[in-house]
């Protein structure tokens, strides 16, 4: 037996390469894409419809990508809502990739949107790993799932620039202190932003917008 | 699980530098960097590796994955190195904290996330005759 040494190739190095690609293409069309990853019913979609109409009434154009196992459910949420926008289902896959997000960008009418939220797979574990070619990632929670998201998951916290806790309307019936979670996220990631919002109302969405730069 | 097109990827990739830069003999071992950050369950890895190799020359080899850790890189006072970890108590986990462990600047990712191929340990065919 013998061993042999061969030059390492990344085989993630393409999607890094594509993600990079997504980015100038995002940028020729002069929008600003955001990556919005969380658990599943965490409230990903209404946060995005509640910040599309923020966007409008500062008279800037939203559109959003659904990213599902299965289904057109959210695809058709954003529709309802007026946003131009396009439906990945990634069938047995637990993210999105550079490359699915490639393709879809050609489905969508670039020209005539200003911010896109890409709405990844509802998943804590796995989608920080494929950067999309995104400006920024948000990762948006809820506190009825519990007051230890931060502490199971906290690889994904650490690497996420912006943090939503959202159905604050329902931490005291469920017991869950919001200010615990923010304690966590400020351990793992001390630069990152954490936003409390109430998407059903709308309550903090524009403080979410300030964090993401808008 | 992301495993299984995780394996084909790397399947993919060395089948591609084999058929380049061809082994004599049988590869036993292949031997992988896993990025520190990157998310992935060993077992599911190994058990896909086993379905996507079957049929081909790579077939019955094992796959003997290293931990390489994150390293980054800071824009504020220059620093590049390993990063800093979460030391509080009650995490279970080895958490790369994003900070600069010289100055506190936020730093970014150079390295922990890729997946590679190092090296391959091959059992040389037997001379016969
Ligand atoms: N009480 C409350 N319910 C919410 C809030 N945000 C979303 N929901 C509800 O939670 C459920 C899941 O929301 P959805 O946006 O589909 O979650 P997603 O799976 O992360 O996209 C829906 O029934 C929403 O109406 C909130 O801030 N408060
Ligand atoms: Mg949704
Ligand atoms: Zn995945
Ligand atoms: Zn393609
Ligand atoms: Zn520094």
């Amino acid at each position: 037996m013998h061993e042999i040494r061969v030059g390492f190739e990344d085989i993630l190095k393409k999607q890094l390469e594509l993600a990079g690609k997504n980015y100038e293409l995002l940028s020729t069309h002069g929008v600003k894409a955001f990556n919005v990853m969380g658990a599943i019913g965490s409230g990903k979609t209404t946060v995005i419809l509640r910040l599309a109409e923020a966007l409008r009434r500062r008279g800037l154009r939203a559109g959003a990508v659904a990213g599902d196992v299965a289904g057109d459910d959210d695809y058709r949420r954003f529709r309802q809502a007026g946003l131009p926008a396009a439906n990945i289902n990634t069938g047995d896959d637990c993210h999105l990739d550079a490359h699915r997000v490639h393709h879809i960008l050609e489905e969508l009418p670039l020209d005539e949107i200003d911010i896109l939220f890409i709405e990844n797979v509802g998943n804590l574990v796995c989608p920080a790993d494929f950067p999309l070619g995104t400006e920024m990632d948000i990762v948006v929670i809820s506190v009825t799932e519990g007051g230890d998201m931060v502490r199971k998951h906290p690889k994904i916290f650490a690497q996420t620039d912006v943090m939503v806790i959202n159905k604050v309307d329902l931490a005291e019936v469920v017991g869950v202190d919001p200010q615990r979670l923010v304690a966590d996220y400020r351990t793992v990631n001390p630069h990152g932003i954490a936003i409390l919002t109430d998407a059903k109302i709308g309550r903090g969405i524009e403080e979410l917008l300030s964090a993401l730069g808008i | 699980m992301h495993e299984y097109s995780l394996a084909l990827s790397l399947l993919e990739s060395l089948r591609a530098r084999l058929a380049e830069d061809p082994v004599r003999g049988r590869v036993k071992k292949v031997h992988l960097r896993q990025g520190e950050l990157l998310v992935l369950s060993r077992e599911a890895l190994r058990e896909a590796w086993s379905l996507v190799t079957e049929g081909t020359e790579l077939a019955g080899s094992e796959l003997a994955i290293e931990t390489v850790p994150v390293r980054v890189r800071c824009l504020a006072c220059g620093y590049g190195g390993d990063a800093k970890y979460l030391a509080a108590e009650g995490w279970h986990v080895r958490v790369p904290v994003l900070s600069c462990p010289r100055c506190d600047a936020r730093v970014e990712i150079v390295e922990g996330r890729d997946l590679a191929v190092v090296a391959l340990t091959v059992e040389e065919r037997v001379e016969t005759g």
